[in-house]
C-alpha cells in the first residue's frame, strides 16, 4: 500500500482527505506545520508527499527547497487558485505536479497515481532498460536519470516524462494532445497550460545549445518538437 | 478657453482700458483746458507785443524797432525773432533757425489779429501783426522751446515711452498673475486625473508649495479626499481577497466530504451528489475569478514584462476556444491576424483575451462564428472580437465590464456565465495601458481590445 504524507494546516481537511484516499487504497498520515512536515519527509517512510504551500513555521516551498536537497521524495503542491506564481515557483523548486486549492479529490486522486506509477522503477514491462542519446542529452529510463554532457539533470518525474517522449521522437512534432496522455495521464483541456509550463522548466533545465538555439521548440496550438542539429 | 489664457487677456483688457480712461479724462479735463488757456494767454502776449511794436515803429522808426525786437530775443532762454513782409520775406531778424512760418504769416494777415502755433513738439510759434506808419503790414514772429503743456501718452516720445512701459508692465505683471493662480488647478487636476486612473497614492499639497490661499486650501482637501477613496478602497479590496481566501478552507472540505459521501452513497443518491459537486464548482471557479479580480484591481499583480507576440497567443486561444464552441455548435475564426508584439504579462493577456473569447463563444447563437479579428494600427494592436448573440441594449453597454453585472438574469444563469470574465478582461487591460470597449454591430457584440505596440518585431528562436 502506497503510504501518502499530508502537509496541510487545515486538520480538518486532512481529516478528510486521510478518510477519502484510504478508501481509495492509501495509508495516510498527516502533519500540521512545515518544520514537522519536512522532518517527516525526510524520515524516508512515504511513497509521496502532498503539500500546501502556506504553511505556519516554514512555507511549502522552503520546506520543498529543503526537501529536493535530500530525496527525490514525489510531491504535489497544493497552490493558491488563480495565481500563476505559486505554480511556476512550485513547479520550478521541482513538484512533481500542482493541484489548486480548492481540489477535486478525484483528480486528486488521478495524479497520485500518475506519479507513482512514474516514479515506479519501469524494468517490470520489460522494455524499461532503454537508453536514449541524443546531442549530450542521455537518458535511462530504468534508472530515471537523465544527463547532459555527462552531467545529471535534476528532473521532476514529470519533466522527465516530457523529455523521454520527446527525445523518442526527436526531429519530430509531438502533440500536445499525447503528452498530456502519456505524461501528465489526462486528456488535454482547454486553456490548460500545465505543459508549457513543465516544458518551459526542462527547457530552463537543459539550457540552450551552445549556438544559443532552444533545444525544444514550441510549435503554437499543435505541440513540441526536439530539434536536431 | 484655458483658464490661463482668460485670466491673462482679462488683465490684460482691464489695464488697457485704464490707461485709455486716463487718456481720454486727461486729454478731455485737463490738456485741453490748459492748452486753451496757454494759447489765449500766448495770443494776448503776442497781441501787446505787436502793438507795442507797431507803436515803437510809428515813434522811432526802424532803428527803434530793431532795439525792441533784439529785447524780445534775448530773454532766458532766447526766442528767434523775425518781422516778416505781407509778401513772405524776412524784413528784420530771422538770423536763428525759423521755421516754414508762411502759413501762420498768412493767418496773422488775414485774421489781423495774434496768432500761436503749438503743433510742433519742439517749438511753438506766435504771431501779431505790426503797423508800420506808412501803412504797409508786416507780421512779427516768435519762436521758441516748446513749453506748452503735453498729451499724457500721445503726440510726444515721452508719452509714447510712457505707455509702452505701462503695457509691458502689465503684460508681464498679468502673465505672473495667471500663472501664480492657475498652476495650483493645473496641477490639482493632474492629481485629480491620476486618481481616477485608479493611481490611488496621488496627493498633491506639497506641489502646491507654501501658499496660504483658497488654492492650498483646495489642495489640502484634495488630499483630504484622496486618503479617505485610498483607504476605503483599499479596505474593500482587501475584504474581498480575504472573502475569498477564507471561503476556499470550508469549500476544499466541502469538496473532499462530497466525494467521501459518493464513495459510501447508493445509485439513488448520486445524481444529486452531482448536482452538489456543480454547484461547489460553480462557487469554486467564482472564488479563484474574485481573488484575480482583487488581485488585478489592488495592483499588487506584478507585471514582468515580457515581448509577446499577440498573433500567435490570439491563434492559440482562439484554437482552444474553437475546440470549446465546437462542443456547443458554433465555431471561431481567426480572420486575420497582423504580426504585432506587445509588451506585457503573457498570462494576464492571455487571461484577458481568453475571457473575451470564451464570453462571445457563451453569447454566440448556435451555427453562428465568432470572429477574430488583430490589425496593426499606428503603435496601437487592435483586436476584434465579434460575435452574432443578439448583442445587448445599447444603455447597458458600459456596464458590460462591472462585476457580477447581469444583463437579464435568467439568459446569464442559463448559459453559465457569472459575471467576471469581461471585468477581469477590463483590469487586465488598463494594467497594460491599453483600452477595452464594446459596442453592437448589428446582431451581436464587437468588442475591441486596444493595446500599445512594442516598437521592434519579437525575434523569434530559431
Amino acid at each position: 500500500m502506497d503510504k501518502i504524507l499530508i502537509i496541510d494546516d487545515d486538520e480538518e481537511l486532512c481529516e478528510l482527505v486521510s478518510e477519502y484516499l484510504g478508501v481509495e487504497g492509501f495509508a495516510v498520515e498527516s502533519v500540521n506545520d512545515g518544520e514537522a512536515g519536512l522532518k517527516r519527509a525526510l524520515s524516508g517512510d512515504y511513497d509521496m508527499a502532498i503539500l500546501d504551500v502556506m504553511l505556519p513555521k516554514m512555507n511549502g516551498f522552503d520546506v520543498l527547497r529543503n526537501l529536493r536537497e535530500e530525496s527525490n521524495l514525489p510531491v504535489i503542491m497544493l497552490t493558491a487558485r488563480g495565481d500563476d506564481m505559486e505554480r511556476i515557483v512550485g513547479l520550478e523548486i521541482g513538484a512533481d505536479d500542482y493541484l489548486p486549492k480548492p481540489f477535486n479529490p478525484r483528480e486528486l486522486t488521478a495524479r497520485l497515481r500518475a506519479i507513482l506509477r512514474r516514479a515506479a522503477p519501469a524494468d517490470e514491462n520489460g522494455d524499461g532498460s532503454e537508453k536514449i542519446d541524443v546531442d549530450g542529452i542521455e537518458i535511462s529510463s530504468a534508472s530515471r536519470i537523465a544527463k547532459s554532457d555527462g552531467v545529471e539533470l535534476n528532473l521532476t518525474s514529470v519533466e522527465f516524462g516530457l523529455l523521454h517522449e520527446l527525445l523518442k521522437e526527436a526531429g519530430k512534432i509531438v502533440k500536445k494532445e499525447d503528452l498530456s496522455e502519456s505524461v501528465l495521464e489526462r486528456k488535454l483541456s482547454p486553456y490548460d497550460r500545465s505543459l508549457d509550463m513543465h516544458i518551459s522548466n526542462l527547457r530552463k533545465k537543459l539550457g540552450a545549445r551552445l549556438d544559443g538555439s532552444e533545444r525544444i521548440k514550441t510549435i503554437r496550438s499543435v505541440g513540441y518538437i526536439y530539434t536536431v542539429v | 478657453m484655458k483658464l490661463f489664457v482668460k485670466i491673462f487677456l482679462w488683465f490684460l483688457a482691464a489695464i488697457a482700458l485704464m490707461v485709455g480712461v486716463t487718456m481720454f479724462v486727461t486729454r478731455t479735463f485737463q490738456t485741453e483746458p490748459l492748452m486753451g488757456r496757454f494759447q489765449r494767454s500766448t495770443r494776448n502776449q503776442m497781441q501787446i507785443y505787436g502793438g507795442t511794436a507797431t507803436q515803437i515803429v510809428g515813434a522811432e522808426g526802424d532803428a527803434g524797432l530793431r532795439i525792441y525786437l533784439n529785447r524780445l530775443r534775448d530773454v532766458d532762454p532766447p526766442r528767434e525773432v523775425a518781422l516778416v513782409g505781407a509778401d513772405g520775406k524776412v524784413y528784420l531778424g530771422g538770423g536763428g533757425d525759423i521755421a516754414d512760418i508762411s502759413d501762420l504769416v498768412s493767418r496773422t494777415l488775414v485774421s489781423g489779429a495774434a496768432e500761436a502755433d503749438f503743433s510742433s513738439d519742439e517749438r511753438s510759434l506766435g504771431a501779431a501783426p505790426v503797423t508800420f506808419p506808412d501803412g504797409r503790414q508786416f507780421v512779427l514772429v516768435l519762436q521758441w522751446d516748446r513749453q506748452a503743456p503735453q498729451g499724457l501718452f500721445w503726440g510726444s516720445t515721452l508719452g509714447y515711452l510712457r505707455l509702452a512701459g505701462m503695457l509691458l508692465t502689465g503684460l508681464v505683471l498679468c502673465y505672473l498673475l495667471a500663472l501664480y493662480l492657475t498652476s495650483p488647478i493645473r496641477k490639482l487636476r493632474v492629481a485629480a486625473q491620476k486618481l481616477a486612473d485608479g493611481d490611488l497614492q496621488t496627493r498633491v499639497a506639497t506641489s502646491v508649495g507654501r501658499r496660504r490661499d483658497e488654492l492650498a486650501d483646495l489642495a489640502r482637501d484634495f488630499d483630504v479626499m484622496a486618503e479617505r477613496i485610498e483607504s476605503l478602497v483599499t479596505s474593500q479590496q482587501r475584504l474581498n481577497r480575504d472573502i475569498s481566501h477564507e471561503l476556499r478552507s470550508p469549500l476544499a472540505r466541502l469538496n473532499v466530504a462530497l466525494e467521501i459521501a459518493k464513495q459510501k452513497s447508493g445509485a439513488e443518491t448520486q445524481p444529486i451528489l452531482d448536482r452538489i459537486e456543480t454547484e461547489s464548482t460553480r462557487l469554486n471557479e467564482m472564488i479563484s475569478r474574485l481573488l484575480i479580480l482583487a488581485k488585478l484591481e489592488s495592483g499588487s499583480e506584478e507585471i514582468e514584462p515580457v515581448r509577446i507576440d499577440l498573433a500567435d497567443l490570439v491563434r492559440d486561444i482562439a484554437s482552444d476556444a474553437d475546440f470549446e464552441a465546437k462542443a456547443k455548435g458554433k465555431s471561431v475564426e481567426v480572420s486575420s491576424a497582423a504580426d504585432c508584439t506587445v509588451i506585457g504579462s503573457e498570462n494576464l493577456l492571455r487571461s484577458a483575451i481568453e475571457n473575451v473569447l470564451r464570453n462571445a463563444v457563451r453569447y454566440a447563437a448556435e451555427d453562428t462564428k465568432v470572429d477574430v479579428s488583430l490589425t496593426a494600427g499606428n503603435g496601437h494592436a487592435v483586436l476584434r472580437v465579434l460575435d452574432h448573440g443578439g448583442g445587448v441594449p445599447e444603455e447597458e453597454l458600459a456596464n458590460l465590464f462591472r462585476p457580477f453585472y447581469r444583463i437579464g438574469e435568467a439568459r446569464e444563469r442559463k448559459t453559465g456565465g457569472i459575471g467576471l470574465g469581461l471585468a477581469i478582461a477590463e483590469r487586465a487591460i488598463h494594467a497594460h495601458k491599453g483600452t477595452i470597449t464594446a459596442k453592437n454591430n448589428g446582431d451581436g457584440l464587437t468588442v475591441e481590445i486596444t493595446l500599445r505596440r512594442a516598437e521592434s518585431p519579437v525575434v523569434k528562436p530559431t
